[in-house]
């Protein structure tokens, strides 16, 4: 099929077979390898994009069903050369290890502080409960997406 | 991934057209949370899907809202959208706490609500909430179109009433009075992106200190999402205190007994069961009192 969705802000369009999943379309046909396979069912969170703005996993979703779709992967957050200041944060806090969680713990700090720009610790840990990191037991990360919240709030 | 066709119909009449020419196999696709993963480990239920029939953008199957005092809830609505549903947090707060349970997320931005009941899973985890809110569901084929009670639906362990030729299109409940009370409670593994072992959900009217009715639904521990009818009976006109409520407790754990059997997790389910429950009473009393 000829599918026709806006990647990273940009109208792309490709001719793949309908039902490869967007993971493999990410990776494969746009090489954007930042978005990671860990699980393939859902349980990991490590293939998380946004899809019109939300946080979704990409291993679940048939390519067919992003026509017209807004997707947006890790490589579609930083400004140019200049890191997003979540991404800063991240670094800054040690929350970065293996960085295999990364891309996809910050989209889902990117779509929560997006939509509830001053979250609760609770409210935190709900937005990456589907994210799993087997390195930094968490604290970091969290410290990291609180202290993103507070940057961006005073901008 | 096996090589699927896959078709995404721009209206209700154009998906019941397709279902009812079944030269191939068909399935509806909508979130994807479980057909995917389904597909991916070679599930017996997606064996041989030749044909995916996506329905998200369909609008007869989306939406939630209130008329004729019922709320009116599309079967492709996924469970983030009636979490932030403000019918749903004023009028059925015992849906809104069990879909804020399920999955992830990611999860949560997806699945929808008859995605999550059509396949009669054990777990599902709205099914109990829908049960005790006496929940009807729509269901449409392209030439008859019927309304028939969840419970009904709910046949056997990944078993229902749906014919190949239909699809559910709406999930109907009766506005509960403001007099109704309840809770929901969920016990996984873990806290997020768990599957259920335990799930129960319980509203009632109380007067005074008398149960006048209750509506008591397992799921999980249950073969299938179940109503114990013979024990709301029996506790219509009781009066609600500690004692009678630990009957109530070790009465359920009996009936549910009676559906699964002994099994080798018995000993521990048994007592677990019946400990939530009878926290979830006092807790419903405590709130309402």
């Amino acid at each position: 099929m000829e599918l026709r969705f806006k990647l990273n802000r940009k109208e792309v369009k490709v001719v793949v077979e309908p039902y490869i999943r967007v993971i493999d379309l990410l990776r494969d046909n746009f090489a954007l390898t930042g978005t990671k396979e860990g699980c393939g069912v859902g349980e990991c969170g490590a293939c998380t994009v946004l899809m019109n703005g939300k946080a979704v996993n990409s291993c679940l979703i048939f390519a067919a069903q992003i026509e017209g779709s807004e997707i947006v992967t890790i490589e579609g957050i930083a400004n140019g050369n200049e890191l997003h200041p979540i991404q800063k944060k991240f670094l800054k806090y040690g929350a970065v290890q293996c960085g295999f969680c990364s891309p996809a713990m910050v989209l889902s700090a990117y779509a929560l502080l997006e939509e509830n720009p001053n979250p609760t610790e609770e409210e935190i840990k709900d937005a990456i409960a589907g994210n799993l990191c087997r390195c930094t037991g968490y604290k970091q990360i969290i410290e990291a997406i609180s202290e993103s919240a507070k940057e961006l709030m005073a901008h | 991934m096996p090589s699927i066709e896959i078709l995404t119909p721009k209206s209700l009449n154009d998906i019941l057209g397709i279902l009812s020419n079944q030269n191939r196999v068909l399935r509806i696709i909508a979130g994807g949370t479980d057909v995917v993963t389904g597909l991916k480990q070679e599930s017996n239920r997606f064996i041989n899907t030749e044909v995916l029939v996506d329905i998200n953008r369909i609008s007869e199957v989306k939406g939630i809202e209130q008329r004729n005092g019922k709320i009116s809830i599309g079967a492709a609505s996924t469970f983030m959208e009636i979490y932030k549903n403000q019918i749903v947090s004023k009028e059925l707060p015992i849906l809104k706490k069990a879909v804020a349970t399920i999955g992830s997320l990611q999860i949560r931005n997806r699945a929808t609500i008859a995605g999550n009941f059509v396949n009669n899973a054990p777990c599902a985890d709205t099914v109990p909430a829908l049960l005790v809110y006496n929940a009807t569901i729509e269901i449409e084929s392209i030439n008859s179109k019927r309304e028939i009670s969840l419970q009904e639906f709910l046949q056997g362990p990944y078993k229902t009433q749906l014919k190949k030729d239909e699809i559910v299109t709406r999930i109907n409940i009766p506005v509960p009075p403001k007099t109704f009370v309840g809770d929901f409670y969920k016990l996984g593994r873990r806290q997020a992106v768990a599957i259920s072992r335990i799930t129960l959900a319980v509203l009632m009217e109380l007067n005074e200190n008398k149960i006048n009715e209750i509506r008591i639904a397992s799921g999980a521990v249950t073969p299938i999402g179940t109503r114990f009818a013979e024990l709301e009976k029996f506790a219509a006109g009781k009066e609600i205190n500690n004692d009678f409520l630990k009957t109530l407790a070790r009465m359920l754990g009996e009936e549910i007994i009676k559906l699964t059997g002994l099994r080798w997790s018995s000993e521990y389910k048994l007592p677990a069961v019946q400990q939530m429950f009878y926290q979830l009473l006092k807790g419903i009393e405590r709130g309402s009192l």
